[in-house]
């Protein structure tokens, strides 16, 4: 009975809303699903592409992601009249200085200014905060506590960088970089209610019903309000795929930005126009603990040998999967075979080549082993004999009989789990045994990044178009160093080399250690104004990289979503933000 | 009331503090024994950060200290702290914002549940053995038997997809209807084979047999001496189902996107959201005590012969 009761008090106030909604002047709405509910919407604490696509709807910064006429990205100046070059300083430093366009304004009417900005950025960085993006502020001179961030009048800011940066007007388009104004950051839980949360954007947030919609209006102190066509968009919150796809499928979201893996083959035949494999810049990957034994019981090599041995198989082992397999059996996503570390989307010096393109020792592929559908028996092969120098094969059973058994540590989850067990079946396949382990998220975090496994499911994400991005986490001290190079023994090990003399760099290093080697390297290009010098550095340190085995890419990430025909002037950066305010929807 | 029923009472009130006062205890020392933390994240913050941050909600203080000062601002101030995740929200407001939902949710799915199977139970009773029952009990079996994942994506399927009656995501006009029914077919099913069995158990009573001989009204005995006295499994059974249903359905809340508190109380662990945790915990043991203490008191109003000690 009250099931009854429910249904039509339910349908009466469904109805009812339909009569009122229609009786309203035109007013544009958009509902969209990107994920569950952020875990801040503080644009200097957010580290979710779905909180970043909320926040660049409700915050301006001084660049912004725009598209041009024929569809292209790029970066252009926002709240900035322009974006100047950077003046060099004797000491090698670069600053900039930005003006704020007129008559900028807060959600709540008061003035926009520089000082916001000054205060904003300095927020955002320190320790105090804690923020997971903060890092992004280190090439500024005095990072993280002490930032050369100044705003000289209401209108000017000044920002003096360690060295000048190729990627830095990029950076001030993240959220990181937005402003906020410190008499409202100063309560502490403002980013949570609608009603203390003053903005710069294009939309205020009218109201956020926990865990269920957060809803945006035009902001009518936007200083380009005109030019937003989408009046109002309701980011429902929801992290299940299935229920998203439910809702795309009844109408009632016009934009879900995930589906079920299970159900993708079918909705690119059902939905041959609305369903789109956006880019990510994003490698998934295998680590190894370098300080992790591999070599066979009763091995006479030891120390540098050893660990160069180590290297070679590590390399080899990499070759024995066939990563098309894994992309279309497995992943079936449209996710593209990798070959470096660095993943597809980030460009080379020129801006136009993919950076992977030009990786690696051979001019026939691209990166560093030829993911090519016919190669794959000939790195098999290669692989094959490299192993064979170490292990014992015996040649009737065609497997290895004293390669000690690995094992392989992943979070839970199917996707990774489909993946270790291919991963384990082909190792199997010669007589290698690599035992599963799967740990709950935060522990596996954990596990991994102490260093505790042998063989890991791993994974990275750009947050800037500059390979730097992917090649400054191997560094000895850094804290996503989860192969552990130059920790514990492998800090002893010297069996690097670099030569960063062509560049202009004085640097050449045999037979160094890991601090020696790739921490300088990386120290260089961070140092490193001349653009093709730098992009050249980069390279030969992922050289360096790849040459150790540890890092085994699998293939390059995708960004799958679905969005209705009716939606016009809708795009996604190379981020995964997706931007629905000059969206229109036809009737 | 009796000075014996109120004796007990108390008795049972202190029972459930040290109950809780347990669930608190083993909770904060596993939560913290388990490893990763609430600022572990994919991108590593510096030491420093992470230092200061510890620094800002405690965590950097003996583990004995944090259980005392945790448990000295519970009692003393009924504060349950910030989340660690969600910056810059309460615990507390977190909690009553999904309850809102879960508790809505799971009021009507218990009531309903219970009206229907009490009476599918007893129709089924009395009509025992006929074309009636037989089908009250296969349908009754086929929901018991079904996980809620299943039945709540079938219903998604069938009247939100396909039909397009009702919205798929609980946030929306009219959302709850799926999950409501989805949460309710179980416990409906099970209340309704628990009455049916103890309510043949109470007709084949000789005390029934003695009412039918005295010429009292079939509808009389029915309702008068039968299904009351039928109800005492039912109501053992109601209570905690009804603190299990209201505590959210992680599940149920998954498929059809509702706003409730099961799916806090899952992401909490995963976050390592310690303050989190702590606060769905004792909010959900507290709830099944309370829930329990009240059916039980609810048997004597059922049952005046049923006493206490």
């Amino acid at each position: 009975m009250k099931k009854l009761l429910a249904l039509v008090l339910a349908l009466t106030l469904a109805l009812s809303s339909v009569v009122f909604a229609s009786a309203e002047a035109e007013k544009t709405s958009l509902n969209v699903c990107i994920a569950s509910e952020p875990d801040t919407l503080d644009p200097a604490l957010n580290s979710a592409v779905d909180g970043a696509t909320m926040i660049v709807h409700l915050f301006s910064g001084l660049s912004k992601w725009a598209q041009d006429a024929n569809g292209a990205l790029n970066i252009v100046p926002d709240l900035a009249t322009d974006l100047p070059a950077a003046v060099i300083n004797d000491d090698g430093t670069a600053t900039y200085t930005y003006t704020l366009v007129d008559g900028l304004k807060w959600s709540d009417g008061k003035d926009l200014t520089a000082k916001d900005f000054e205060y904003a950025w300095k927020r955002a960085a320190s320790t105090a905060l804690g923020a997971d993006y903060g890092y992004m502020f280190e090439v500024v001179k005095g990072y993280p506590d002490d930032m050369a961030v100044e705003a000289t009048d209401d209108k000017t800011l000044v920002v003096t960088l360690n060295n000048d940066v190729s990627y830095w007007n990029e950076l001030l388009a993240f959220p990181t970089f937005l402003p906020v104004r410190e008499d409202v950051v100063t309560n502490e839980a403002w980013a949570t209610d609608p009603a203390t949360y003053v903005c710069n954007g294009a939309y205020t947030m009218t109201a956020w019903e926990h865990n269920s919609v957060i809803t945006l209006t035009k902001n009518p102190n936007y200083f380009q309000a005109d030019s937003i066509t989408m009046d109002e968009i309701n980011f429902y919150l929801s992290d299940d795929a299935n229920n998203m796809l439910a809702n795309f499928r009844n109408g009632d979201w016009l934009m879900i930005d995930d589906v079920p893996t299970a159900e993708i083959a079918a909705l690119q035949v059902e939905y041959p126009t609305e369903y789109f494999v956006g880019s990510q810049m994003g490698t998934y990957y295998v680590s190894w603990n370098v300080n992790a034994e591999i070599l066979p019981e009763g091995c006479e090599l030891t120390g540098d040998e050893a660990e160069a041995a180590r290297a070679e198989i590590r390399n080899a082992i990499g070759l024995l999967y066939d990563r098309n397999y894994i992309v279309t059996e497995i992943g079936q996503a449209g996710q593209q075979p990798a070959s470096s570390f660095v993943a597809l989307g980030l460009t080379d010096a020129d801006g136009i080549h993919q950076f992977y393109e030009v990786a690696g020792p051979s001019d026939e592929y691209a990166g560093y082993w030829n993911v090519a559908e016919g190669a794959y028996e000939a790195n098999w092969e290669s692989a094959m004999e490299t192993l064979k120098k170490y292990y014992t094969f015996d040649e009737a059973t065609g497997m290895f009989t004293n390669f000690p058994a690995i094992e392989y540590l992943y979070n839970t989850n199917d996707g990774h789990k489909l993946i270790g067990e291919y991963l384990q079946s082909v190792l199997a396949g010669v007589g290698i045994t690599m035992n599963l382990t799967n740990q709950e998220w935060n522990t596996f975090l954990n596990t991994r990044k102490n260093g505790d496994y042998t063989v890991a499911r791993n994974g990275w994400l750009a947050d800037y178009n500059d390979p730097i991005s992917f090649l400054d986490m191997w560094v000895s001290g850094s804290g996503n160093n989860d192969s552990q190079f130059g920790k514990g023994a492998h800090a002893d090990a010297k069996i690097y080399s670099i030569d960063l003399t062509p560049f202009g760099v004085d640097l050449k290093v045999e037979n160094g250690t890991w601090a020696e080697t790739y921490d300088a390297a990386i120290a260089a290009v961070k140092a490193c104004t001349d653009k093709d010098a730098r992009y050249g550095m980069m390279h030969a340190a992922e050289d360096l990289l790849m040459s150790t085995g540890a890092i085994t890419p699998l293939y390059y990430y995708t960004d799958i979503y679905m969005i209705d025909d009716a939606v016009q002037g809708f795009f996604a950066n190379p981020l995964g933000y997706k931007y629905f305010m000059y969206t229109t929807v036809a009737k | 009331m009796s000075s014996k029923m109120l004796f007990y009472i108390v008795k049972r009130i202190l029972l459930a503090i040290l109950t809780i006062w347990i669930v608190i205890t083993v909770t904060f020392f596993v939560m913290h024994a388990v490893p990763g933390g609430p600022f572990m994240s994919e991108k590593a913050i510096s030491k420093e950060a992470q230092a200061a941050l510890e620094a800002k909600y405690g965590l950097d203080k003996p583990l004995m200290e944090q259980y005392v000062t945790y448990l000295r601002d519970i009692v003393t101030k009924f504060d349950f702290g910030p989340s660690l995740k969600q910056r810059g929200r309460m615990v507390i407001d977190i909690i009553m914002d999904g309850m809102k939902t879960s508790a809505k949710l799971g009021v009507i799915a218990a009531c309903s549940a219970a009206v229907l199977g009490i009476v599918l139970g007893a129709v089924a009773a009395i009509r025992r053995n006929t074309v009636l029952d037989k089908t009250i009990m296969v349908i009754t079996t086929a929901f018991v038997s079904m996980p809620s994942f299943i039945m709540g994506s079938f219903l998604l399927i069938i009247f939100s997809v396909r039909l397009g009656w009702v919205p798929a995501n609980g946030a929306s006009q009219g959302g709850l209807i799926l999950p409501v029914i989805t949460l309710a077919l179980y416990p409906m099913s099970y209340i309704t084979r628990l009455t049916r069995s103890s309510m043949l158990d109470v007709l084949g009573q000789d005390y029934i047999r003695t009412a039918r001989a005295k010429g009292v009204s079939y509808w009389r005995i029915i309702f008068g001496h039968a299904l009351k006295n039928s109800l005492i499994p039912v109501i053992t059974y109601f209570g905690p189902m009804l603190a299990f249903i209201v505590t959210g359905s992680m599940v149920v809340e998954q498929i059809f996107a509702v706003p409730g508190i099961g799916r806090q109380f899952v992401s909490s662990i995963t976050n390592r959201d310690y303050t989190m945790i702590m606060g769905t915990t004792i909010f959900l043991a507290s709830l099944i005590v309370i829930m329990n203490l009240v059916s039980d008191l609810l048997y004597k109003v059922v049952d005046p012969r049923i006493e206490f000690d």
